[in-house]
């Protein structure tokens, strides 16, 4: 009798590791499948240090949050509001987490949009929004090593000029690691979810 | 009581099959991992034309970069190049468009005319195998040196010192793979598969696959 007992426990013991290792197994094996495209950067993203409405803002500033960085301006026609009003969403959506989060937009046209105004048109989509600027040359060269592209388009509308852009919301996560690259046109709900999958 | 064991063993069993499959179904997946993002840029081309960053998305793209006084075998830079080049088909199917952009250090010396009578020299198809340097010299270390992390220096006999290396490119801009100095396996074989191995993941990453290949991102099953 006391052995059966023995053989039943062990028995028992067996079965609920072999039950944990494979709920653990599926749990490892299924990944979340992002919307945005996973980076596995071995290095720390670019620093940068350009200015905001109340001084100068660097990148390495937010470490223990999650940075959403895009880069447009403010006479912006569609692409910008766009994506800016997806981000309030996806910050809506996520709802009181949200300040893990911080979005920060980086003018492409330094010459029209001064601190201020980024700064303005940014909070205009969430309160908690960032505008940033900073001389042609700053700018240039954040845009350059994060791989936006830019170019005036002069005479092209009434506003004066246009300026096309690189359209991608770069992820950076707590640490200062880019993570994620979310193209044009990603759904606030997917941007939430991606969010909450980021280790 | 042996009903009981025949469940556990069953379970067990069950457990080992499930491990095999899964097991099977992720290993062949390989790919190559997303280091970072290659810089922007608006760059001139041996025939006095612009290239953008955005110009190149959607095609994959191996860059070196060089200097055309750069005395020969030059690290084996165009050599390396043109065997690529040449073996492209066995890797890289026809649909999926590539580009080979070799980028000058020295644009002062480098002027579009030198680019193509160096391009001509080398026999290069220039609708496959751009020449190109910095259209605003100052952003140029950034773009060179910051974004595709190539150290140049120039000598003061107007030479350059600097670290051969070759990047490869995903059509969304992003830095697939970096080969500096060869190994024992030589720098044009490396290329060629990880090309092979991109376009496998070009081609396949749909659907149900999708997952495998983003999960051998997430697990980092990364070709050698």
């Amino acid at each position: 009798m006391k052995t059966s007992v023995r053989t039943f426990l062990l028995g028992l013991l067996a079965g609920l590791a072999a039950v944990a290792l494979l709920w653990f197994g599926y749990n490892r094996l299924r990944p979340y499948t992002f919307h945005g495209s996973v980076m596995q950067s071995p290095n720390p993203a670019p620093e940068f240090t350009l200015q905001g409405v109340d001084g100068p803002v660097s990148l390495s500033d937010f470490r223990g949050q999650t940075v959403l960085l895009f880069f447009g301006y403010s006479f912006c026609p569609d692409v910008c509001p766009t994506t800016m009003s997806d981000l309030a969403k996806a910050m809506t959506l996520l709802g009181s987490r949200a300040d893990r989060y911080q979005v920060i937009m980086i003018s492409v046209d330094p010459e029209r949009d001064t601190p201020e105004k980024i700064a303005a048109y940014a909070r205009h989509f969430d309160e908690r929004f960032l505008g940033l600027s900073g001389s042609p040359q700053e700018v240039a060269q954040v845009a350059t090593l994060y791989g936006i592209y830019y170019q005036k388009q002069e005479g092209s509308a009434a506003s004066g000029y246009l300026v096309d852009h690189t359209a991608t919301v770069m992820v950076i996560d707590r640490r200062g690691y880019l993570k994620l690259l979310l193209p044009f046109g990603t759904a606030p709900e997917d941007i939430a979810a991606d969010l909450q999958h980021l280790r | 009581m042996s009903r009981f064991w025949q469940w556990v063993w069953f379970t067990l069993l069950a457990l080992v099959a499930v491990s095999a499959l899964a097991f099977k179904a992720f290993q062949p997946v390989q790919v190559v991992p997303r280091v970072r993002l290659a810089p922007s840029f608006a760059l001139i081309n041996q025939d006095g034309e612009r290239l953008t960053s955005e110009d190149l998305r959607g095609k994959v793209v191996l860059y070196d970069f060089t200097y055309t006084r750069c005395p020969e075998p030059c690290y084996d830079l165009n050599a390396t190049m043109q065997a690529v080049q040449s073996r492209l088909d066995e890797v890289l199917p026809a649909d999926i468009p590539m580009l080979f952009v070799t980028i000058s250090f020295d644009p002062q010396r480098d002027t579009p005319e030198v680019l193509r009578a160096y391009a001509d020299s080398l026999g290069a198809d220039t609708s496959r195998w751009v020449f190109a340097t910095a259209e605003n010299p100052d952003l140029l270390k950034t773009i060179v040196g910051a974004g595709f992390e190539v150290y140049y220096q120039p000598r003061q006999d107007g030479s350059f010192q600097f670290d051969p290396r070759f990047v490869l490119v995903d059509g969304w801009g992003i830095i697939r793979g970096e080969y500096r100095y060869e190994t024992l396996i030589s720098n044009t074989d490396r290329i060629l598969r990880h090309i092979g191995v991109l376009a496998d993941e070009i081609q396949n990453s749909k659907g149900a696959a999708k997952l495998a290949y983003e999960a051998a991102h997430l697990f980092l099953c990364y070709a050698p």
